[in-house]
């Protein structure tokens, strides 16, 4: 079963009086609980697809669904209730609440959601950032963990909702290369262990051996395959 | 909630510096502002103790026929005209559940006759019912020297203030009647001019004094001064308003008299008691024709006016003529005769506007040939300088404002951009726009509550502290900014509240901008544009 299905994805940027057409017309299926690594040059369109399939950004034509979910027809209270729900994010910087704890942060989205109560938010949002190795720095904040660190308590956050996929863009390209793999490390091992479909871009060929599924992406198409 | 007030917090700790800035300007703005309503509300208090219930009362009314509403600093203006249906128009005044009382009067000047060929000197005159006079205005002055006339006899009261403009025009000194006049002299409210000239300056009790009404057609009269006195502030303002019974006022300014009408309808002893009467106050001028009685028939329609004699016609004044010859025998209706004014009280809490204007709704149905006015228009400058003083104040308290919102929308703004990627992260893992909107909201309530409460606690204790300075003035202006000798900022249960929505105004005011700026950034502004 597919989780991500997109047909004819087009996305185009007015960038003065051209236009810029970062995506080109993507078709793209994902099974559920892959672990999809997104390749290519820089300006290829990773981010963009990305973007999109995250909700942060809309598709100029095509299709995207998530589940039997079709994005282009949301509007922004179901969209933002979407990101919370059904994906979680891994941003290259600018992951973490600043005045928040580890824990803290880890439990933020769950708290948004309301659906559990306190002792339970606070016993998986601990669970998750023993997972990810971090159950000595529960109650640093962001200024105090370094940039591996961080990016462990981001997966941990994207994961605490249990979500549908997890998206990553480049998310070790700040970090040195050891760190760099024992993030991706973790993001594998959490593939085996909750099946959740992860999605992250790269330009580095040393990360590939990570993933199951590579897509290269070349000038907004889809290359080879 | 709970999330977003700890989220909240901790920004304004993280963000310190501007929060400081921010609560610094919360803090004083609300200092400022509780202090302003204090002085407002104490200047508001001051005008009604020292003014309203002192001189004026809360409403004045006049005759029709007079222009200005300015009928009490109108130095230069026009005699004010006689009312003519005061019995008309006290019906209307006794039904009138607004009021807790008023009181009746006659108002214009008068010039002071000097015996030798020197200038003379004027006076404005309040002729009033001194019993009425007393109820209607309890404890507005001091008496200085001398006694507060007796009720139904002729009478005078001399300000401290005007008694030194008339020396110092005619170089005559007043004394109350019965007080030494030469070695045992009173010198201890005399003024430092009066003490040099003290030797060659001459002194009296009585005083001859002629009105002037819009026909000319004044007489004199002469009053013994019954006693000096000082109002309670604003002396030289009010300084200048001598008060006579209102009987001799009539005379003074050729009315008619309430024994005059009354005369019309009494009969057998009475009128006879009365003719014995006009026989004493003729005695009491020296001569029998000083008082021409050319009297109409009664319920004429006419100004109560009369006619006078020419002035040539006055003989030679007695010096000391006998004090306190009644003129009012104890049955007699003193509202027969003319007057001026009407100044009327108004019961605690009721909306002087509303009353204004029911009142001159109700004056018209009753045909009475009176209008109404507010106290400040019939005071004229003096009543447009409390307005303007406290317009100040508002501007001031106002300007505060803009600013305040101003600097406070600038910091948050700076702010809501600086976090752009830390909000669109937020809302990139899920927050909606109110989180977002939500979260801005409650750091600057409660750098609004936690300062600005602050700022109001200091304006509480700031105007407590003012008033326990009991700062004093003799200078007018600041009397009347003060509303009356003594600073008394006050601050009732209303100005606090007040204050606390001025703040909450403020607060909403300059968080609107910044929040809808922040309910803009969307997930994209997380990942930044590089
Ligand atoms: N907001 C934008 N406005 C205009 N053009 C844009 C915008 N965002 C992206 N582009 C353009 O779209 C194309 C694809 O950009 P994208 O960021 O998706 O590339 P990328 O593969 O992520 O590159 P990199 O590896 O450098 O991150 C590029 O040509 C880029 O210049
Ligand atoms: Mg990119």
């Amino acid at each position: 079963m597919n989780i991500i299905e997109i047909r004819g994805l087009t996305k185009d940027y007015p960038l003065g009086k051209t236009i810029v057409h970062a995506l080109r017309g993507i078709d793209l299926s994902i099974a559920k609980g892959d672990l999809v690594s997104v390749m290519g040059p820089s300006g290829s369109g990773k981010t963009t697809l990305l973007n999109v399939i995250g909700c942060i950004d809309l598709a100029t034509a095509g299709s995207v669904k998530i589940g039997d979910r079709e994005l282009t027809a949301l509007d922004d209270k179901q969209v933002t209730d979407l990101r919370l729900h059904r994906l979680g994010f891994i941003f290259q910087t600018f992951n973490l609440i600043p005045v928040l704890t580890s824990t803290e942060n880890v439990e933020f989205p769950l708290l948004l959601q309301k659906r559990l109560d306190r002792k339970e938010i606070r016993r998986r949002a601990e669970k998750l950032l023993d997972d990810v190795g971090l159950s000595e720095y529960r109650r640093n904040r962001p200024s105090e963990l370094s940039g591996g660190q961080r990016q462990r308590v981001a997966i941990a956050r994207a994961l605490v909702t249990h979500p549908d996929i997890v998206l990553a863009d480049e998310p070790t390209a700040n970090l040195d290369s050891a760190t760099g793999a024992s993030i991706l490390e973790i993001m594998k091992e959490m593939n085996a262990r909750e099946q959740t479909t992860f999605l992250f871009s790269t330009h580095d060929k040393n990360v590939l051996k990570y993933a199951r599924t590579v897509v290269n992406i070349k000038d907004g198409l889809i290359d080879g395959n | 909630m709970e999330l977003i007030c700890k989220i909240a917090g901790r920004n304004l700790w993280r963000h310190r510096g501007h929060s400081l800035v921010i609560g610094a300007i919360l803090f004083l703005g609300s200092l400022f502002m509780t202090v302003g309503n204090g002085v407002v509300s104490g200047m508001d208090r001051g005008l009604q103790r020292t003014i309203v219930r002192s001189f004026t009362g809360d409403i004045v009314l006049l005759s029709d026929k007079h222009e200005s509403d300015n009928v009490f600093m109108e130095m230069m203006g026009r005699a004010v005209e006689p009312i003519e249906d005061y019995a008309a128009v006290r019906a209307v005044l006794e039904k009138d559940s607004a009021l807790s009382d008023f009181l009746p009067i006659g108002k214009n000047m008068a010039m002071i006759l000097n015996d030798e060929d020197g200038p003379s000197a004027f006076v404005y005159l309040l002729g009033v019912d001194f019993g009425r006079y007393r109820k209607m205005f309890p404890g507005n002055m001091e008496i200085l020297e001398g006694r507060f006339p007796v009720e139904g006899q002729t009478g005078m009261l001399l300000p401290l203030w005007a008694r030194k403009e008339i020396r110092d025009q005619t170089n005559v000194w007043f004394v109350p009647a019965g007080a030494p006049m030469g070695l045992g002299l009173d010198t201890s409210h005399m003024d430092a001019d009066a003490r040099k000239h003290r030797a060659d300056m001459r002194v009296k009790n009585g005083m001859v004094m002629m009105g002037f009404n819009e026909a000319n057609t004044a007489t004199d009269i002469r009053l013994n001064v019954d006693g000096v006195f000082r109002y309670n502030a604003l002396n030289t303002i009010f300084g200048h308003f001598a008060l006579t019974d209102i009987e001799s006022y009539r005379k003074c300014l050729g009315y008619f008299l309430a024994s005059e009408k009354n005369q019309g309808k009494v009969s057998g002893a009475d009128s006879a008691l009365l003719s014995m009467e006009d026989g004493n106050l003729d005695a009491m001028f020296g001569t029998d024709s000083l008082v021409v009685t050319d009297k109409p028939a009664a319920g004429l329609s006419g100004p109560p006016v009369r006619k006078s004699p020419p002035r040539e016609a006055v003989s030679p004044r007695p010096q000391n003529p006998p004090a306190g010859a009644s003129v009012k025998p104890a049955a007699m209706d003193l509202d027969q005769g003319a007057y001026n004014l009407v100044l009327l009280l108004l019961k605690n809490g009721v909306n002087s506007d509303a009353a204004l204007a029911e009142l001159n709704a109700r004056l018209k149905q009753a045909h009475a040939s009176v209008r109404a006015v507010p106290w400040k228009k019939a005071l004229g400058v003096v009543g447009s300088m409390a307005t303007i003083i406290k317009g100040a104040l508002f501007v001031f308290v106002s300007l505060l404002f803009v600013v305040a919102v101003i600097v406070i929308v600038n910091t948050l703004t700076m702010a809501a951009l600086e976090r752009t990627p830390e909000l669109g992260m937020m809302r990139a893992i899920g927050a909606r726009k109110g989180f977002i909107g939500g979260m801005f909201l409650a750091e600057t309530a409660m750098l609004s509550a936690l300062f600005g409460g602050l700022g109001i606690v200091a304006g509480i204790l700031g105007v407590g502290v003012l008033s326990l300075l009991k700062l004093t003035s003799e200078n007018d202006m600041l009397q009347l900014f003060f509303g009356g000798d003594t600073f008394h900022p006050l601050l009732t249960a209303g100005d606090i509240v007040l204050a606390g929505l001025q703040l909450a105004f403020v607060t909403v005011a300059a968080v609107t901008y910044p929040l809808l700026l922040a309910r803009k950034v969307g997930p994209l502004d997380a990942i930044g544009k590089e």
